[in-house]
Formats: C-alpha cells, sequence, structure tokens
C-alpha cells in the first residue's frame, strides 16, 4: 500500500485500436500541486476520467487515495472531487442551488450543508452571484462556482481538467491562490493546464504526447536539463521534434 | 441513502418549475385539447343533410317527409322535381358540391299504392364518401320509414324489440371519448417528459459532474422517474377535473382504484420513455420518436375507433399495446363502475407489461448511465 | 436566379445526409398510410353480441343463426345463463344482449304480439344507435320470410342506392384525408426544422453575409420541399390505390394544381412557426401543435364539422385541411369538377396568399 495521493503504474486506455494512454506511470505525493500537461489529444482528459472513476482504464494499475482505480471506484468517488473543461453544472439552477444538490449528493446533512455553503460563499467570495441562474454568471464566477462544488465535500484530492480555460488573468491568479491555500491544507492539487506561467506556479509537471508520458519533474530543473530558455521552448521542443519522429516512423 | 434521492427530486423540481416550456406544456396543453376534442369530437351521425324529391305531392307523402323530419337525424330540404323521372344529374351536383348527403324519390302514385295495402316504393340516395355516415343514415331511414309503414297501414311487425341502454344514459358520445383523451394526454406527455429530460442530461454534458460524485445511477434515475410520476398524477387530476366539472363526464367508480391502475400503467410509459431516452442522441430526435411511438399507440388503442374493427392481423398486434388495456380500464372505471373483478384480464396485462418493459429499460438507461 | 438554384441544392444536398429528414419524408407517410387506413375505421360491424334463447325452439334458432351469419354481429362469449342481462354482457364481454323469452316459437307461428328484449352497452353512443338499428332490420328480415312468398307487403319499401362509394368502405373516406394529414405535416415539419436549424447553429447569419436577398433564400431554401411534397402525395395517393383500391375518378391535373396551392400554404406556416422560436425542438413542437391538432380534428377528417359548437366550425374554416380535404375528396371520389370545387380551392387560395405574405414579411424582418 502507497501513501501517495495517486499512484500510477502501466496504466492504459485503448478505444478500439486507438490507444489513449499508453502505460503511463506517475505518483503524486499528498499535498502536492501535480501540473498535467500536454498537446491537445495528447490524453490528459481520458487520463483523469480513469483516475476519477469515469472511465475503466484497459490495463494497469492504479490507486488513488489509496483506494484501487480498478475495483474500488465508489470510494475514489467519495473523497475526490472533479471540475471539468466545460461549464457542467445545471445553468438554470442558482449557483447555490447547485451546491445544495451537490451536497446532498455527497450525503452531506442538512446543517453541515448549510454551513459549508455559507462557508464557500465567504472563501470564493462568491456572495453576490450566489443566487443568481449560473447560466447567467460571467466566467470567471462560473469557474469559481464549479470549484466550491468540487470541493463542498472537502475531498482530499482535486482533478482540475483546464479550469482556467477562457478566464481573464486577474481571476487567474486569484484562482491559483486559492488552490495554494488548499494545497497548504493539505489536498493534492492535480490540474491540467495549458498556460505555461501556470506550470510554473506546480511543485511538479508531468508531460503528455500521444499517449506516453514523456517528461517528469519540477518546472526549472526541466527547463535546465534541456537547456532551454523558458519552459514554453522547452514544451514545445519536447513535443515538435517528438512530432516529426513519429511521422518519419 | 436517501439524501442522494432528495436532492435529485429537489434538483428536478426546481429545474422543472423554471421551465416555462415544460410547464405549458403541462397545464395549458391537456386543458386545450381536452376542451377542443371534447367538443370536437362528435361521433354520432345527426342532422344528415337530406334533399326531397317528391313527386307525388299528396298528404301521406307530405306526411311521409314530416316523419323523416322529426329528430335530429335528417335536416330536410324540398327539392323541385323538374320532370318525372328521377332527376340523377340534379342529384349528384348536389352530392357532388357537399350540399346533400342523402336523396329520397317519392314516385307519383305514392299515396295511391300505400292507400290501397301494396308496397309503395321509394328511392333512397346515399353519398357514399363517408361510408359510415351513409350506412348509419340508411339504418336511420329504414326504421323511421318501417314506423311510418306501420301508423298508416296499421299493421305492425308482432314480433318487436324493445331496447334498452346501459349506462351512458344521456347518450352523450363525450363521456367515451373524454376518458379515452385522458389516457392519451397521460400517454404522450409522461413519454415525451421522459425522454426528452434524460437526453437532455446527456446533452447539456451535466450528467458527467453528477457521475463523478458517489450517486448511484439508479438512485439518479429514480429521483428523476418520481418527478414523471408527479407530474403525470398532476396531469391526470387536471384533466379528470376539466371532464367532470366542465364537461359532466360521469364518475361512477372508485377513484382510489384509478390512480393505482394509472400507476402501474405509468411503469409502462415511464419505461418506454427511458427506453427512447437510450436509443437516440438529441432532444429533437427523442421527442419525434416518442411522439411518433405516442401516435401509433393512441391510434390501436381503441381510443379513436374501436379495435374490433380492425382487420384481425392488426387487432392481434393491438393486444400488445398497454394502452388498450389502460383505456378499458379507465373507460369501465368512469363509465360503468368497474371494479377489479371486472378489470382483471386488463389489469394483469398491464401488470406483466409494466414490470417487463420497467425493469428491462430501467436496467438499460442505469447501464448508459454508469 | 442561379443564387435561387444554388440555395435549392445545397437544401437537397442536406436532406439528402441528414437521415432523419429522408425517414419523415418517405417513411412515415407510408406508415401513417398504412396505419390510419387500417386503423381507422368507424364502420360498426363484428359487433359482440350475446343471446340468451330460453324458447329454444327451431323458430328461435333460426333467428339467432340469421343475427350471428350477418357480418353486423358475432357470437360473444358464451355465457352461463344469468337472467340479468347486465351479468351476461359483463361475463360474456358483450356490447348487447338479446333476451328471447319462453314462447317466441308460438307467438311466430300464430302471429301474436311478442316482444324481445335488447340490452345495449350505450357507453359508445354511435354503436349503441348501429346496434339498435341492425337488430331492428334483421328482425324485420326474419319475419319477412316467414311470410307466403311472392306476398306484397302493404307499406313503404326502400330501394337504395350508394354513390361513390358503393361498397362503403371506410378506407375510401379516411385515406384521402390521409393526403391531406401528411403533406401537411411534412410540409410545416421539415420547414421548421430547417429555419430553425440554421438560426440555431448560426449558420443563418453566414449565409445572409452572401449577395442574397431574403426572399431569394427563402424560395430557394422552399422549393426542394414543395417537390418533396408532390413526391409524397403522389406515394400516398399510389400507396392508397394499391393498399386499400380506393378509386381515383377525377383529374389527376387538377388535383395537382390544387395540391401546389395546399403545400404552399403549409410551407408558410412551417415559416411562420420557425420565425417565431430560438429552437428546433420548440419549432417542431409548435410546428406539430398547429398543423396536426387542428387538421386532424378540425379539418371533417374524421368528425363532421356541422355537428360541431358554432367556435369550432369557425375555426375549422381557417384551416386549410379543411377545404383541401374537400378538393381531394371530390376529386378521387366523385369525380368532382372545376366548377364544384371552385369554391373550396377559391378558399385554400385565400388563405394561401395571406399566410405566404405574413411568412414573408415576418422573415424579412427577423433575418434581414
Amino acid at each position: 500500500m502507497t501513501d501517495h495521493a495517486v499512484d500510477i503504474t502501466d496504466l492504459t486506455r485503448k478505444f478500439g485500436t486507438f490507444t489513449a494512454v499508453d502505460r503511463l506511470s506517475l505518483t503524486v505525493e499528498k499535498g502536492e500541486i501535480f501540473g498535467f500537461l500536454g498537446a491537445n489529444g495528447a490524453g490528459k482528459t481520458t487520463v483523469i476520467r480513469m483516475l476519477c472513476g469515469l472511465l475503466k482504464p484497459t490495463s494497469g494499475t492504479g490507486h488513488v487515495a489509496g483506494f484501487d482505480v480498478l475495483r474500488q471506484y465508489e470510494q475514489i468517488k467519495r473523497t475526490i472531487g472533479y471540475m471539468s473543461q466545460k461549464f457542467t453544472l445545471y445553468r438554470d439552477l442558482t449557483g447555490r442551488e447547485n451546491l445544495d444538490f451537490y451536497g446532498h449528493l455527497y450525503n452531506l446533512g442538512n446543517h453541515a450543508l448549510k454551513d459549508r455553503i455559507a462557508e464557500l460563499t465567504e472563501r470564493l467570495s462568491l456572495g453576490p452571484f450566489i443566487d443568481r441562474l449560473s447560466g447567467a454568471l460571467p466566467m470567471g464566477w462560473r469557474q469559481r462556482l464549479a470549484l466550491a462544488t468540487a470541493i463542498i465535500h472537502r475531498p482530499t484530492i482535486v482533478f482540475l481538467d483546464e479550469p482556467t480555460a477562457g478566464v481573464d488573468p486577474v481571476f487567474r491568479r486569484l484562482f491559483w491562490e486559492l488552490l495554494y491555500e488548499l494545497a497548504d491544507e493539505g489536498t493534492t492539487i492535480f490540474v491540467t493546464t495549458h498556460y505555461m506561467d501556470e506550470a510554473e506556479y506546480c511543485e511538479r509537471i508531468s508531460i503528455m504526447h500521444n499517449g506516453k508520458l514523456i517528461e517528469l519533474g519540477a518546472p526549472h530543473e526541466l527547463v535546465r536539463k534541456h537547456q532551454a530558455s523558458n519552459l514554453e521552448d522547452m514544451f514545445i521542443d519536447l513535443i515538435r521534434p517528438q512530432g516529426a519522429a513519429v511521422a518519419a516512423n | 441513502m436517501w439524501r442522494p434521492y432528495i436532492g435529485v427530486v429537489r434538483k428536478e423540481l426546481i429545474q422543472f418549475l423554471r421551465d416555462k416550456n415544460a410547464l405549458r406544456m403541462l397545464f395549458v396543453m391537456p386543458v386545450i385539447q381536452l376542451l377542443l376534442l371534447g367538443y370536437a369530437i362528435q361521433t354520432d351521425v345527426k342532422k344528415l343533410w337530406l334533399d326531397v324529391y317528391d313527386a307525388d305531392r299528396t298528404e301521406l307523402s307530405r306526411q311521409l317527409i314530416a316523419a323523416l323530419q322529426a329528430g335530429d337525424y335528417f335536416v330536410v330540404t324540398d327539392r323541385q322535381v323538374q320532370s318525372e323521372r328521377t332527376p340523377v344529374w340534379q342529384l349528384d351536383e348536389r352530392f357532388k358540391r357537399g350540399e346533400a348527403e342523402m336523396a329520397l324519390i317519392i314516385p307519383p302514385g305514392f299515396a295511391e299504392q300505400l292507400s290501397t295495402n301494396h308496397p309503395a316504393h321509394v328511392g333512397w340516395v346515399a353519398d357514399g364518401t363517408d361510408a359510415n355516415a351513409a350506412r348509419i343514415g340508411i339504418g336511420y331511414a329504414g326504421q323511421i320509414l318501417r314506423k311510418f309503414s306501420s301508423d298508416v297501414t296499421g299493421m305492425r311487425p308482432f314480433v318487436e324489440i324493445r331496447s334498452e341502454f346501459l349506462y351512458n344514459p344521456e347518450g352523450e358520445s363525450r363521456n367515451f371519448m373524454v376518458p379515452g383523451i385522458v389516457a392519451t394526454l397521460l400517454t404522450m406527455i409522461t413519454l415525451m417528459l421522459t425522454a426528452m429530460a434524460i437526453v437532455r442530461e446527456r446533452e447539456l454534458g451535466t450528467l458527467e459532474q453528477v457521475l463523478v460524485t458517489p450517486v448511484t445511477s439508479f438512485t439518479l434515475l429514480f429521483g428523476k422517474l418520481t418527478m414523471f410520476v408527479m407530474a403525470a398524477m398532476l396531469i391526470m387530476g387536471l384533466s379528470l377535473t376539466v371532464g367532470i366539472l366542465w364537461f359532466r363526464v360521469p364518475f361512477v367508480g372508485s377513484p382510489i382504484l384509478l390512480v393505482v391502475l394509472s400507476l402501474l400503467y405509468l411503469m409502462t410509459t415511464l419505461g418506454v420513455g427511458m427506453f427512447i431516452s437510450t436509443i437516440t442522441a438529441t432532444q429533437q430526435q427523442a421527442m419525434f420518436y416518442a411522439w411518433f411511438f405516442s401516435i401509433f399507440t393512441m391510434l390501436t388503442s381503441g381510443y379513436f375507433t374501436p379495435v374490433a374493427n380492425m382487420p384481425i392481423w392488426l387487432q392481434r398486434i393491438t393486444l400488445l399495446n398497454p394502452m388498450r388495456y389502460f383505456i378499458e380500464i379507465i373507460r369501465g372505471i368512469m363509465m360503468k363502475g368497474a371494479g377489479v373483478a371486472d378489470l382483471s384480464h386488463d389489469i394483469l396485462a398491464l401488470a406483466v407489461f409494466g414490470i417487463v418493459i420497467f425493469t428491462f429499460s430501467t436496467l438499460r438507461l442505469g447501464k448508459r448511465l454508469a | 436566379m442561379r443564387q435561387i438554384r444554388f440555395i435549392a441544392q445545397k437544401e437537397i444536398y442536406h436532406i439528402l445526409r441528414d437521415v432523419r429528414s429522408l425517414v419523415i419524408i418517405f417513411v412515415m407517410p407510408m406508415l401513417m398510410t398504412v396505419l390510419y387506413g387500417y386503423a381507422i375505421n368507424m364502420d360498426i360491424e363484428h359487433v359482440p353480441l350475446a343471446i340468451v334463447d330460453q324458447d329454444q325452439t327451431a323458430e328461435s334458432r333460426t333467428l339467432i343463426e340469421r343475427f350471428y351469419r350477418s357480418r353486423y354481429f358475432f357470437r360473444a362469449k358464451a355465457a352461463p345463463e344469468y337472467n340479468d342481462p347486465e351479468q351476461v354482457m359483463r361475463a360474456a364481454g358483450a356490447a348487447a344482449v338479446l333476451f328471447i323469452r319462453p314462447g317466441f316459437e308460438r307467438a311466430v307461428q300464430n302471429k301474436t304480439d311478442f316482444e324481445l328484449g335488447l340490452t345495449i352497452d350505450g357507453s359508445e353512443t354511435s354503436q349503441a344507435a348501429a346496434v339498435q338499428g341492425y337488430a331492428s332490420a334483421l328482425l324485420n328480415e326474419f319475419l319477412q320470410d316467414h311470410l307466403p312468398p311472392g306476398t306484397e307487403v302493404p307499406g313503404v319499401r326502400l330501394s337504395q342506392q350508394v354513390l361513390y362509394n358503393p361498397d362503403l368502405q371506410s378506407s375510401h373516406f379516411f385515406v384521402p384525408g390521409i393526403v391531406a394529414i401528411i403533406l401537411l405535416m411534412i410540409s410545416a415539419l421539415l420547414t421548421s426544422i430547417t429555419i430553425a436549424r440554421e438560426k440555431e447553429t448560426g449558420t443563418l447569419e453566414q449565409l445572409l453575409t452572401a449577395p442574397v436577398t431574403p426572399i431569394q433564400l427563402l424560395i430557394g431554401k422552399l422549393l426542394p420541399y414543395i417537390g418533396i411534397a408532390f413526391i409524397d402525395g403522389l406515394l400516398v395517393i399510389g400507396f392508397a390505390k394499391v393498399l386499400f383500391a380506393v378509386p381515383f375518378v377525377g383529374s389527376f391535373w387538377l388535383l395537382l394544381v390544387v395540391e401546389l396551392i395546399y403545400v404552399t400554404t403549409a410551407l408558410s406556416i412551417g415559416i411562420l412557426v420557425s420565425t417565431g422560436v430560438a429552437t428546433q425542438q420548440l419549432a417542431m413542437q409548435y410546428a406539430l401543435l398547429l398543423t396536426m391538432l387542428p387538421s386532424v380534428m378540425l379539418s371533417g377528417f374524421i368528425f363532421a364539422i356541422k355537428n360541431m359548437p358554432v367556435v369550432l366550425q369557425m375555426v375549422s374554416r381557417i384551416v386549410p385541411a379543411t377545404y383541401f380535404l374537400k378538393v381531394v375528396r371530390g376529386i378521387m371520389l366523385k369525380g368532382s369538377g372545376f366548377e364544384v370545387l371552385a369554391a373550396p380551392a377559391g378558399f385554400l387560395l385565400i388563405l394561401q396568399v395571406v399566410l405566404l405574405t405574413i411568412a414573408v414579411r415576418r422573415f424579412r424582418t427577423r433575418i434581414g
């Protein structure tokens, strides 16, 4: 048994003949902020879905929060939070109603739920927007609401799939401050991103390409290792030649 | 265990109350349809336009015409006879224009034949376009003429039939149609609601976030179904209220029995709705399938036309139509005060259908959702 | 001109690629023709009749045979002998019960007065009325048989003749009506979905940036559907002839002309609906509501207009199907010509012009 937040070995997912995720192995420590990078279509979303219990791996083993990914996905769901790329809350419900709904789904009792909603509203500064229909909220506030929903049950790990896509820089900064707070409290953050500045906020990052893991480590160490001028250049260099190499085969 | 369920039911309720279209469909549509259909559906054949060509013009012939005019069956127009022969071309044009549906031709010498105890022939022409009206109209004419004959000649057939009508003493065809309409509304609306609601979640992507939580697909499903059952009961209550208070349709039997059997029937409609949601990708498709299925079900359920009138092969197919049994049940309870014993056959059929379809669809949908 | 053709071609391309549309166009009309044609049969025949024979004589059995030999009645399940007609009815699942008391044969032979009791389930009024009529007629025939041959019975004798549909086939009445319903449905449905779809996906905006006027757009989009509606009309009529042997006595060309007017009217309704709603789903709902419901209920398709309350009669005057129904039935069954049909065709034309004008104007303001 491992003490890691996430521990996967040779995790694979195939869709017919197409291999979306090819023998992925990595560990994430508790309380760590882990960045998950890769080009579009590299397999990031598939990995997250497998870790969340939404998709069954074709082969390989893994543990999330100590629970077996293949067999104990019910327990996994109880201890993790998830925020997807798209806005998946109910647009015709208010923020409060969405939070109330999910609180019920996570089996929070009436009083506990009410307190928790108040707490989250304050913490994430959702006050003025909490009783508006979530479909009417501006982008940045929608993301905050989605985050609140993802952590309503105090999960030990939170999976975020490009949480700040399409959000303006100010909000992005504020959002990451929240993530830092959560990490300080011991929550493991597993986040996918396209923004290189956000990648630098992470303690460690991994890079996926065509379903395979091609790099893993702390951002500044990787930059040094590949003798690149910055993270972005390193990322592009890594992705591009690989693509060319594959095409040449 | 029950907290997630309550959460789902509450959410469905909030969404439903906020959805103006759904509300309109649920409340306004049934009422409008009920009013419309209740008034429009008149299957009684009456007020047939009858052209009379009286070439005899005697007191007896006038009496005959009067006999036909009495009552609601015919609306008589007295036509001028151009020549002694039957004015077929005149007839034809009137029929073609739709100004007449029947014609009576009384030849000269009619009164004389009749009063000397000879058979007096008259001609009757019917527009066969509306076959049913024609047949019934001829039937009316036959009856009226027979009575007239016996009155005039003083000769009565010595064997007569005394008829008595059970149920529906006012003879309102509406009393027969309205229960059917209620059943139809129930079917159509629950079918559509179910199919569309589930597909909508899939379409919008909200299902993904829900599936990340520990909620089981069955809890999800039952929460939604609770909502639909409540909506269905509301529809039924509303339509029955309109039917009884506005149209004064009788309700002789037990309301409780009707509620229980409706819930049984709902197992079928909800089941089919769920099934449709597993085979369609968009809401529009779902609605289309649901609508088409409803029409097919309605037409072959005996709601419009009696099953006994259909070709045998179609009759056999209707045995698989749950709505057919429900129509028997609702009509039986409302008009005849039927009880469990009388309806046992229909109840059994509904139970079998309900359990099979519901279980099958629930399992199938549950698998899809997971 | 060329632009119209391009738009029309694009529309056809869309239709051919959308399986759903194809199903609506070809499969549905035929399915509905079959369904409506076979299922809707208002002829009252094969009514389950239970006869309780308490006389048990040769005469009573002759009478019973006469009843069951006719196509109006058939023998209901045998019921144990109850005395209460209602109980017999329930047990036998019958719609009517005829009681023959003891003494029937004696009465027939001695020509003395006798009464037969007929208890009828009055729930379904037209069936009840028909049953009464049939029973009376059958009894009459039975009594006629007992007169010495060649007797001239005094009284009025009816010789009847049925025009246009001598076999009194119900389908001849309904099936032409189905043409009307299907054409309406398809036209309205398809156009409303089409335009709504473009609005929804935003491609309409794109289209309008091209040098195309809204009118050209409209005509281009409608043309394929007119063609489709025609094909469908022919399909249904052909089907009707083959499956139900519905005659076609009148002028084919006259029908086509009126069909053109009717189809354009339906298309106008479709356009109107789509300019008023935002999503395809709503478009479909309203299209169906505004076309199917009044056309089936209020046009005289099944239920006689003249028996409806005045308000509904007035509504039926603005339902296009009402007029088209008269025309299609007139041409197919009666061989009616132009003079007779000018009136309904004229009304249809007026409706069409009005609807089309409104639709075009709305389309222009909404889109342009």
